[in-house]
């Protein structure tokens, strides 16, 4: 087979994705009329897609050292829930902050026991998504939060999700913002190279004097803090949060960055493929509304959706890397 | 703790192992290990599989802390076991099985753990150049292929070609000491005569070199001094001259009991 073939399929997995994106919407086009592509419902896309993107930029990230973090769906509901609940009362500005604590908190829980326990990730990040789930519940138990007016008018909370600038959410520019930021910490930065090399060989890296504990922490960190504050771009858009919030958000996290391309062995991983893995899955779940599918059917749509990403994936990686 | 120049030797070793002892929970891969290792000294570690040399450079190069035991450099005691410290005193490692992930370029595996950078807005950024230029200067140098291109995974070199990279890079990072951990496997005929050139060549530059080997007729022909090992212990230290390549399989191959021959055991 071409080796210039190989050489672009593993340097750039996220190629088929983007390829995919672009014929499902011109297919979700055409078959809705036109109105899966209208201005409102494109706004509407994109702020689904930036939040659960963010989620599921560090999901990648946590993915590219080999490991998972599940727990992400109720990272982002405990970021609302604590935004939403402490912003009457503090102002948005140190309820973000709470959030934000909130998920470096989490993430450093789950990040003690899979780095620097070695206990498996897959069983301690269940262990917290149910435990914060929990507390999430009990937190609220029946009742909700809600952002009051005064609340609204807070330019802070404008600017993490209650706004939009030019018609869109300012959750997508937070998402790209974060999309840069990671781009260039994992492809450019020495700190990247290890968080790839650690994925890759852990071993390995270990004998090269790469520090596997701090790698893996950090990245569990890394991984809380954007879920917390995907949780809150998406409370102060929605301006209310209960317990269920975030539930079943890890799913589409894992599944977006899967379908972007990165390997869930570890080592590779595309953040540009992440987002366009989330736009697809959330364009899929807007294609659905639009044919007043039940909503429960995009559930099912994202499990076969993983599974043959998971088959392709092997299918690519093996093509790939055949000598 | 004063320290006594081991078997009338009157120079200072450079690394001291002092009765280290390993144990993975029941397994005691290591018992009572003490071993000096000199400056400008080429030391073949033999022994058969199983015997502990592998551990016994798992310790050194900082990987495992013993469990039990003493480890100086250059007179001082090692407390903190980790790759990063070994590789800080001047210490470069050829692993056996590990040492190179397969997902990273040639360049980027070239410099893993100390990669350069050049400052943007006073952020580190990787030095790309600096890392495709010297790594593909290094490796070709080595006589890898000149269609290797440093951007490529390392994982599509060949088993040789990957040896003959580690080779590179420890031999172009060296510092102090070099261990190699059978550094001929993958190799030709050639290349192994290259690779034990280089132990020789490393060796007069003042270097430590520490070379483990199944081979005892390859190493007795290059080393100054033979550690043989046998079932987590060492059996048997003795210089290249006191003893022939023919005895010293023998003690091997008698699995370590000291055959009456050995002037030395320990």
């Amino acid at each position: 087979m071409n080796v210039s073939m190989r050489n672009t399929v593993r340097r750039h997995p996220e190629g088929i994705t983007i390829s995919l994106v672009i014929l499902i919407s011109l297919a979700f086009a055409v078959i809705t009329q036109g109105g899966w592509v209208s201005i409102g419902n494109l706004q509407s896309i994109s702020q689904v897609t930036a939040v659960l993107a963010i989620m599921a930029f560090g999901e990648a990230i946590v993915i590219a050292t080999g490991e998972i973090d599940i727990s992400v769906g109720s990272v982002s509901g405990i970021g609302a829930l604590t935004f939403l609940g402490l912003a009457p009362m503090v102002g948005s500005g140190l309820a973000l902050l709470a959030a934000i604590v909130c998920g470096i908190l989490i993430g450093a829980l789950n990040g003690v026991f899979v780095a620097l326990l070695g206990l498996p990730s897959l069983l301690v990040t269940l262990g917290t998504l149910f435990l914060f789930q929990g507390i999430g519940y009990a937190a609220t138990s029946g009742f909700s939060f809600a952002a009051t007016d005064s609340v609204r008018q807070e330019f802070i909370y404008n600017a993490v999700g209650g706004g939009n600038i030019a018609g869109v959410n300012v959750a997508a520019i937070w998402a790209l913002i974060v999309l840069v930021v990671l781009q260039l910490i994992v492809f450019e930065t020495p700190v990247g190279n290890r968080i790839l090399a650690v994925g890759g060989d852990a071993a390995s890296s270990f004998s090269r004097g790469v520090s596997v504990t701090k790698i893996k922490f950090g990245v569990y960190v890394v991984s809380g803090v954007l879920a917390a504050f995907a949780g809150v771009l998406d409370a102060a858009f929605i301006g209310y949060a209960d317990g269920s919030f975030g539930a079943t958000m890890e799913l589409s996290a894992i599944a977006a960055a899967v379908l972007g391309g990165c390997s869930l062995t570890g080592g590779r991983i595309s953040l540009i493929g992440t987002l366009f893995g989330a736009f697809m899955l959330r364009g899929i779940q807007s294609f659905l509304i639009l044919l007043a599918v039940q909503p429960q059917w995009y559930i099912l749509v994202v499990g076969l959706i993983v599974v043959l990403a998971s088959l392709a994936d092997r299918t690519l990686t093996r093509f790939a890397l055949k000598k | 703790m004063a320290k006594t120049d081991g078997a009338g030797d009157s120079r200072k070793p450079l690394i001291s192992i002092r009765n280290v002892s390993l144990s993975y929970g029941n397994f005691r891969a290591l018992t009572d290990v003490s071993v000096d290792f000199y400056q400008g000294e080429l030391v073949g570690l033999v022994g058969d599989n199983g015997a502990g040399k592998t551990t016994l450079i798992r310790i050194i190069s900082g990987i495992n802390p013993p469990t039990s035991g003493e480890v100086y450099f250059d007179g001082e005691r090692i407390t903190k076991f980790h790759p990063k410290k070994a590789m800080d005193l001047g210490l470069e490692c050829i692993q056996q099985t590990i040492g190179i992930c397969d997902n990273l370029s040639v360049g980027r595996n070239y410099f893993l753990g100390r990669e350069p950078v050049k400052r943007v807005f006073g952020l580190p950024f990787l030095d790309k150049k600096k890392i495709r230029e010297t790594s593909a200067k290094v490796v070709h140098e080595f006589g890898l292929r000149d269609t290797v291109d440093v951007d490529d995974e390392i994982a599509l070199l060949s088993g040789g070609e990957k040896q003959t990279f580690k080779i590179a890079r420890a031999v172009t990072f060296r510092n102090r000491v070099i261990i190699m951990d059978e550094p001929t496997n993958h190799l030709s005929v050639r290349e192994r005569a290259h690779v034990n050139e280089l132990a020789v060549q490393l060796k007069q530059q003042g270097l430590l070199v520490i070379y483990i080997t199944h081979d005892i007729f390859q190493i007795h022909r290059i080393a100054d001094r033979i550690v043989i090992m046998e079932n987590g212990r060492k059996v048997t230290d003795v210089p290249r001259d006191a003893m022939s390549a023919e005895a010293l399989e023998g003690i091997i191959r008698d699995g370590g009991r000291a055959s009456a021959k050995g002037p030395k055991v320990a």
